[in-house]
């Protein structure tokens, strides 16, 4: 047993480093679909910059109970209006910076090797499609506006006995990598980060239902005037260029 | 190994050890009491502390984050004291503790089921008093299931997701574990990176058993 | 020493009132009779209902005057018939386990370490592993961890029943040098009447929970009641058999062993080929190295010593002649008769040493 003392000494030293103390340290609290285009607006930011940002990255609707359970946010970069209207309502953000900064735009995928031509939201009715992805129609963003946008364009009922409904962006993706779908549902950023889907079709933004991605501080932000300086960042040109590199729609 | 990979490795590994570290005395305690003691709402507690084993992750996830958000005394009270245990490393080790005690107090409590009450009567004919019989007998008699349950239960740490990321968030750099970073590299669809963590994951795991088989056998040659 | 107790036991209750003055105290009774619980009670672990135990002036237990003493404080060596040595600790370390203990009155005895090891032989154990050692070295290990935990009372359960007989006769020497060497009183539990007369100097005899006799030892298992009660265990040859014919005016009987052998035995009636049992006790067997003449002994056997094991200046002959017979002699008898293993050798057993059971 004495051999575990060495390792555990160098787990302490592990522990007491890893959180070592910044200047002015935000946290940013964003949806996961921003992952890549934040970390990379962080880097820059932080390169000109003493304030250090910390992101932590989840679905929206578990970010904004976070929030609302008093976790230390600064900001809330949220993938849907309606969690962050909840913690507005609630007095928890903070109004006057809050922006609708991205859109984002629904796109039909296929598999890479798929021989079906897919062309009009229509032919989601032809017989050879069997199976269609699609996230949580009830309660996951994106299956809600899929759901809505079938609905507005008079195919749900014909449509909804294809649906195989999975938990996330992701699923969707992965179940039509693999071709265990005919078809799926999913953000343009996404389509664009797999190499093993294309795009059948965009959902026209005029279209399609409005993807809102609203960012705002927080209330209790104990670092306000790090947090409005970030803000500001973000939505600079700098920071629109890089969500414009990702796929995301800015809205000006 | 990228710098990134080794911090959230390391900082996995030391979280992970503390956590076990942090359950031990309560897990053998309890336990004890358990496989020893008959006592009134004896099956309450019991149902209490095994609860983190049959509810999902996130469930156990949303009652530490109720019990220790800023909103309810408890969160308020240590707030107000200057600790804050959500979304940082203590919130991290919150939840791996919460997940694991379950593990190590059923093997521990297993490990104390079996040991020969006899002995322990006859260490009391020898004139030792109860915490003598405990430390010199029991413990040390139930001392291997102890051990393999802090290993089960470490590696149930290692592994811990759902209630992590209520209550640490997935924090790059602050709280993201191996289990988070996994999770978020598959979101992003970053299969290399994911595997290459998952790589890390298994070499862990074979270490840990690795580990437990020879302490097994050391145990058995005495 | 006065015992005076009540407790439930599953079957029936044990209900004893006894008082005695004696070195050694044999409870004596066939198995169930409710002996280790007696044990059980007196050193603590068992709840008793009702009674007074009482040890050298000293009360561990009284139910008029609500006094129970814990386990720990009543200055008790229990070495169990299981030996329950502890199985993590090195054979030094079982024994010092309750060294340190320092209640138990004035008159608790304390015995140097090394003079318990040399008299129990277990020098060459010290630093091994209980797992390593013998069932006769775990006895005289309990043994001395328990005389080594400054007892009042050393309690004895059945320290020789879980032992082959070789080993039976390797352990009593070192009884009987404890019992001389160290003037603490002994309650030893038997259900064989022989180790009641060769170690103690009173016997309690009980009997599904109940005193039945009590005594010196000669005498109250002389008595006609004690032989019914006789079992097998005394006996260290016990062979199945029939009986092939009977002669009621030459006194004895005959019968058919296993092997086909035929013995003779006291005369007995019943029927031909009815089945029976015939004890023999080892010390009732002659050897001798040709064949005798003109010898009253109705049984002279052939056999062969398989193996020959020495003990406290006595030896115990296993010898094969069709069963496998069982002979205690002195040592001096070997060296006289040059006896070993693979020599040829004759038996001689009077027909009145055989026991019909």
């Amino acid at each position: 047993m004495k051999k575990i003392w060495p390792v555990l000494a160098f787990a302490l030293l592990g522990l007491c480093w890893s959180p070592a103390i910044q200047a002015t340290e935000i946290l940013v609290s964003a949806a996961a679909s921003l992952t890549d285009a934040l970390t990379e607006i962080g880097k820059a930011y932080e390169s000109n910059n003493k304030n250090r940002v910390r992101f932590n990255f989840g679905s929206s609707s578990e970010l904004a109970r976070q929030i609302d359970e008093g976790a230390p946010t600064d900001i809330f970069f949220s993938a849907d209006l309606e969690k962050m209207g909840g913690l507005e309502k609630k007095g928890l953000i903070d109004p006057a910076g809050r922006k609708n900064l991205l859109s984002n735009q629904l796109v039909l995928v296929l598999p890479n090797d798929s021989k079906m031509a897919l062309r009009a939201p229509k032919d989601l009715l032809l017989p050879e499609v069997k199976r269609i992805a699609l996230a949580q129609p009830k309660t996951v963003p994106v299956g809600i506006y899929s759901k809505k946008y079938l609905e507005s364009e008079g195919l749900w009922e014909g449509v909804a006995p294809k649906i195989i409904p999975v938990s996330d962006v992701r699923a969707t993706l992965i179940s039509v990598e693999s071709g265990n779908v005919d078809a799926g549902f999913v953000y343009k950023t996404d389509a664009a980060i797999s190499k093993r889907v294309k795009v059948a079709y965009e959902v026209p933004l005029d279209k399609g239902p409005k993807i809102i991605y609203p960012v705002a501080a927080t209330k209790e932000s104990k670092n306000k005037e790090a947090a409005d300086d970030f803000l500001k960042f973000v939505s600079s040109q700098a920071g629109k260029t890089v969500f414009r590199n990702y796929g995301f729609v800015v809205l000006e | 190994m990228s710098a990134e990979i080794w911090h959230i490795t390391v900082f996995s590994l030391a979280v992970a050890l503390a956590s076990t570290i942090l359950i031990l005395p309560s897990a053998i305690v309890v336990s004890w009491l358990l496989a020893r003691k008959n006592w009134p709402l004896k099956m309450i507690v019991e149902t209490f502390v095994m609860l983190p084993l049959v509810m999902p992750p996130v469930a156990t996830g949303l009652i530490l984050l109720k019990i220790f958000g800023r909103r309810n005394p408890v969160g308020r009270w240590l707030y107000d004291h200057g600790v804050e245990v959500l979304f940082n490393w203590k919130g991290v080790l919150l939840a791996m503790a919460a997940m694991s005690f379950p593990l190590l107090v059923r093997s521990a409590r297993t490990a104390f089921a079996e040991v020969d009450p006899r002995l322990e009567q006859i260490a009391a004919t020898l004139g030792a008093g109860r915490s003598r019989i405990f430390f010199a007998v029991t413990l040390p008699l139930a001392w291997r299931g102890i051990v393999s349950g802090c290993l089960l239960a470490y590696s149930r740490a290692l592994g811990e997701f759902g209630a992590t990321i209520m209550v640490a968030g997935n924090i790059p750099g602050k709280t993201q574990t191996l289990s988070l970073a996994i999770f978020s590299f598959v979101q992003l669809g970053k299969d290399t990176e994911a595997f290459g963590l998952l790589l890390i994951t298994i070499a862990l795991a074979f270490a840990a058993v690795a580990l437990s088989e020879r302490l097994a056998r050391s145990r058995a040659k005495i | 020493m006065l015992l005076r107790c009540r407790l439930p036991l599953a079957r029936f209750a044990l209900d004893i009132d006894v008082s005695f003055q004696s070195r050694v105290t044999a409870v004596f009774g066939p198995s169930g009779a409710g002996k280790t619980s007696l044990l059980e009670a007196i050193a603590g672990l068992r709840k008793i209902a009702q009674g007074e135990i009482e040890i050298g002036g000293r009360v561990l237990f009284s139910s008029s005057r609500k006094i129970d003493r814990s386990p720990r404080d009543r200055a008790i060596g229990y070495v169990p018939q299981e030996t329950a040595l502890f199985p993590h600790l090195s054979v030094r370390k079982n024994i010092l386990f309750g060294a340190a203990r320092k209640t138990g009155g004035d008159n608790a005895a304390g015995f140097p370490l090394d003079h318990v090891v040399e008299l129990l032989e277990i020098g060459h154990l010290l630093d091994r592993s209980v797992a390593q050692i013998s069932g006769g070295e775990s006895q005289r290990v309990a043994l001395a961890r328990a005389l080594l935990s400054h007892p009042q009372l050393l309690l004895l359960d059945e320290p020789l029943a879980s032992l082959d007989i070789g080993l039976k006769e390797r352990i009593i020497p070192y009884l009987r040098r404890v019992r001389d060497e160290f003037g603490i009183p002994m309650i030893y539990v038997t259900h064989n009447p022989v180790e009641v007369l060769s170690l103690a100097d009173w016997v309690v005899m009980i009997r599904e929970g109940r005193l039945v006799a009590q005594g010196i030892p000669r005498e109250v298992l002389m008595s006609g009641m004690v032989v019914s009660q006789l079992d097998k265990d005394q006996l260290e040859n016990v062979f199945d058999a029939v009986l092939t014919g009977s002669d009621i005016g030459g006194g004895r009987s005959s019968v058919r062993l296993e092997s086909g052998r035929e013995l003779f035995i006291p005369y007995m009636p019943g029927a031909v080929n009815r089945p029976l049992q015939v004890g023999i006790r080892a010390d009732d067997i002659l050897i001798a190295t040709q064949e005798p003449e003109g010898i009253s002994a109705g049984n002279v056997i052939r056999g062969i010593v398989r193996n020959i094991e020495r003990a406290g200046g006595q030896a115990i002959l296993r010898v094969e002649a069709g069963e496998t017979f069982y002979v205690r002699l002195t040592y001096s008898a070997i060296e006289r008769l040059r006896l070993a293993a693979g020599g040829a050798v004759f038996l001689i057993i009077k027909t009145r040493s055989c026991i019909v059971l």
